[in-house]
């Protein structure tokens, strides 16, 4: 097509074809200029990047080339075709007719004729000769042009490979093609080439191969997107998962300043001191145990070892609640949803209730062979979890206290957590598993969460969305999930980088307060739902055990295995608001000592 | 694909040079990589944070499994770079339900010489007849610093324009590092022989390039034809 669009009037269909090929492909640069210094023939220049493969001989191959671009099918046909009629000038006329390009092409007959002469070396002037004379009625230019042909086509390819990706594969082989090429051509554009310099002696050698070899693995290895001299790698293990959908429009409207940045201008101010420190001297180090908790009557009841003591918010008072017999020790404590009763958890599996005001036992309740690490309360229902992986619930208030035995945990429960309105109840334990029981049918889970890959022990629903319930995982997770529990889908996650030993809602922000252990023994304040961690607070010296938070909702208590429970105003409400509500009242405040001691 | 002779002969000429200018193309991709993940909305905006590069504002993964992941690639595409093995670094963004491949954006990199032009030396590939062309005559007084820094400036502002044309990425997306090696370069066991995940019937951007003292890397983006 090329050749015709150089000798012939045909030019015009040259263009038209060049403006196919260009179309869209390359609508951003110029030609690459050593193509249009290689041309001998100005006329094709603004015509089409790839005129020069047109003076090929070897008709299909370039053409096809050109005219489908990257488009592998048509090279694997072409390519296959060719190896089979390459020597016979009749398939060849033949195949010429099938293509497309003929189809239009007044010329068409001359250039088979082009073709067959191409199968003899092309860098051989007398073949050029006789070719020229086999055709006389075409084109003048041919015994010019067709040194160049197979050849110059790998220099257009050359210039073209920028572009053409398909073409770019072939890199070290079209080089080498290109350097033969080159130096046949440099008679016809020694001028123009200055820069090109090709090695004489390389090129006698790749010129040795018959160009339809060249052509026929040049080709083949396009077709194949083989390269022989280079690999393509891919770093093989997968990208990180993004950790949530992205829409680009909100991106692009985005503020200049980054995300982080602007936030922290409208970022809430959380205190990073403690309001208060008071030493919890004999906490054990137990991840399972629950042994902290605060009561709508604004008091902390804290075990610590045999004994559980109780910390009046508003006075500031201590009173030793009770000590257990020797043989056993405090395991986890549950206020009632009243605040007049605290149940205690022992490590005999005997769950006992107590009437905080009298300072007296109420009742004790058996059925547990092993220790119960955690309580909650949902009216007159105590749900207690044991180290076997049982849970029962306990009615309270009736003699045969033990209305349900909740199976799902293999392993020791050290989660649990009511909905507040008592609809669902959510477990979870050492065996991994989170478990969300319908109040209506406690038989079997609701649903069953296999998603962390440590124990869960940090529980808590959101107060502005029942149906959204938060677990973090222990040491090996250290993933926050969020659960839809009327669905069971999982709605989002975090990754903290630490243990999660507790988690808390904000009743009064859309955040979420994390406790950690190993390593970071820190407080996390998370947004909710944009997981932006607003403020980290290097919490503790080791890691956080319980936490709590206070009935008004703006104070964090938290209880560490660095034997210190300390109070945190991270939820503290905005000025104007009504200040010391309960919690840290501000009068018992005042007076307390900035540090006490509990026993 | 460098040709060896031209290579040996850096190596002992250039050894200085080519390794500098190699961390600066290391480092260039490694900024190009975080850019086009935060332009093209691969990770979430709110995981980047700015860093002053190229005395523009760089917007860099702070998220640490991402960090991770392109530092690994780096370490191991600085040795390559040192040893003059790579010819494109490719960033292929893939649609993660169909698997289709809907952006690439390629880094060819040339390695060449800046001693007057060798006339022997072959070009590292076809595109480098035009370019080294133009390299011999342009080389001819070595870039400042400052310079390269500018032309990898205004490279990445023009990444960063090349949102307004490029489609809007739908779904979900994932992101994949290849690299054009040569065939005996020393492969680590993360990586293996790929294709070259073309765009089909992609639509084809040449962008602009930059150039050191010992290599040129020239910039395509290509991308699937909205519907």
């Amino acid at each position: 097509m090329a050749s015709a669009a150089v000798s012939t009037p045909l030019k015009s269909h040259a263009g038209l074809f060049s403006s196919r090929t260009a179309g869209g492909r390359m609508p951003l640069t110029p030609s690459p200029r050593q193509r249009q210094a290689t041309a001998p023939v100005s006329q094709n220049l603004d015509s089409s990047p790839f005129t020069p493969e047109r003076k090929s001989a070897d008709i299909s191959r370039p053409s096809s080339k050109s005219v489908y671009g990257g488009n592998l099918s048509s090279h694997f046909a072409k390519a296959s075709s060719r190896s089979s009629h390459r020597d016979s000038p009749k398939s060849n006329i033949a195949r010429g007719v099938c293509t497309p390009r003929k189809a239009l092409e007044l010329g068409v007959s001359d250039f088979t004729l082009v073709g067959t002469g191409n199968t003899k070396s092309s860098s051989s002037k007398k073949t050029s000769l006789r070719q020229k004379t086999s055709k006389t009625t075409v084109t003048y230019g041919a015994d010019r042009f067709i040194p160049n042909r197979s050849n110059s086509s790998a220099i257009s390819n050359a210039g073209s490979g920028k572009l053409d990706v398909t073409d770019k594969q072939r890199a070290k082989t079209s080089n080498t093609e290109g350097s033969a090429v080159l130096s046949s051509a440099t008679d016809d554009a020694i001028a123009a080439l200055e820069g090109l310099n090709i090695n004489d002696e390389e090129g006698a050698t790749y010129s040795r191969p018959s160009p339809n070899t060249i052509a026929y693995q040049d080709s083949l290895a396009n077709a194949c997107g083989v390269n022989l001299n280079t690999r393509i790698l891919q770093f093989k293990p997968a990208p990180p998962e993004s950790s949530k959908p992205i829409d680009l429009r909100q991106q692009y409207n985005r503020p200049l300043k980054s995300a982080n940045t602007s936030s922290a201008q409208f970022r809430r101010r959380v205190a990073t001191a403690p309001e208060r420190v008071l030493d919890a001297p004999g906490l054990i180090d137990d991840y399972y145990l629950n042994l902290l908790d605060w009561s709508s009557g604004n008091q902390v009841a804290i075990g610590l070892e045999r004994n559980v003591y109780v910390w009046s918010a508003d006075e500031g008072s201590v009173s030793c609640l009770l000590e257990t017999s020797p043989d056993t020790y405090v395991s986890s404590v549950k206020w009632s949803g009243d605040g007049a009763y605290v149940g205690v958890g022992l490590g005999t599996g005997e769950v006992q209730i107590w009437d905080v005001a009298e300072g007296q036992k109420v009742r004790s309740m058996f059925g547990h062979d092993t220790r119960v690490g955690v309580m909650g309360w949902n009216k007159h229902l105590l749900s207690t979890g044991a180290r076997s992986g049982l849970v029962y619930n306990h009615d309270v208030r009736i003699a045969e206290h033990k209305v349900a035995e909740l199976v799902s945990h293999t392993s020791e429960v050290c989660g649990l957590e009511w909905r507040s309105d008592g609809a669902q109840l959510a477990t979870g334990g050492n065996d991994n598993l989170v478990s969300i029981w319908d109040a209506r049918s406690l038989a079997v889970p609701k649903f069953t969460k296999t998603n962390h890959k440590a124990a869960v022990k940090a529980l808590a629903w959101c107060p502005w969305n029942a149906n959204l319930l938060a677990t973090g995982g222990g040491s090996y997770d250290r993933h926050i999930h969020f659960w839809n529990t009327t669905s069971g889908a999982r709605v989002n996650s975090i990754d903290t980088g630490s243990q999660v030993t507790s988690l808390r809602w904000s009743t009064a922000y859309k955040e979420i307060v994390s406790s950690s252990g190993f390593p970071d023994n820190s407080l996390s304040i998370w947004s909710y739902p944009t997981l932006v961690r607003n403020v980290e607070i290097p919490a503790h010296e080791s890691r956080v055990l319980h936490s709590c938070l206070s009935p008004d909702g703006q104070m964090l208590a938290t209880a560490a295995a660095d034997e210190s429970l300390k109070f945190w105003k991270v939820f503290e409400k905005k000025a104007g608001s009504a200040a010391g509500v309960g919690a840290s009242g501000s009068s018992g405040k005042a007076e307390m000592a900035k540090q006490m001691t509990i026993r | 694909m460098a040709d060896k002779s031209a290579d040996k002969d850096k190596s002992k000429v250039h050894k200085l040079s080519l390794k500098g200018s190699a961390k600066l193309v290391t480092e260039f991709f490694q900024y190009s990589i975080h850019t086009i993940l935060f332009q093209r909305g691969v990770y979430p905006a709110e995981d980047f944070t700015t860093v002053k590069k190229y005395g523009l504002n760089m917007l860099v993964s702070s998220d640490d499994q991402v960090k991770a992941y392109i530092k690994k690639i780096m370490s191991q595409l600085d040795k390559w770079m040192q040893h003059s093995k790579i010819s494109k670094l490719v960033i292929v963004i893939t649609d993660k339900d169909t698997g289709e491949h809907i952006e690439r954006w390629q880094f060819d990199v040339q390695i060449f010489n800046t001693k007057k032009s060798k006339s022997k030396s072959n070009p590292a590939d076809e595109n480098a007849i035009s370019t080294s062309a133009s390299k011999a005559a342009t080389t001819e007084t070595p870039k400042t610093e400052a310079e390269i820094q500018a032309e990898i400036a205004a490279l990445f502002r023009q990444i960063t324009a090349s949102v307004t044309f490029l489609p809007q990425l739908q779904g979900d997306c994932t992101f994949n590092v290849l690299v054009y090696a040569d065939a005996d370069s020393d492969v680590p066991v993360e990586w293996g022989d790929s294709d070259a995940k073309e765009i089909v019937n992609g639509e084809r951007v040449q962008l602009r390039g930059f150039s050191t003292s010992s290599h040129r890397v020239e910039t395509l983006v290509s991308y699937r034809l909205g519907e």
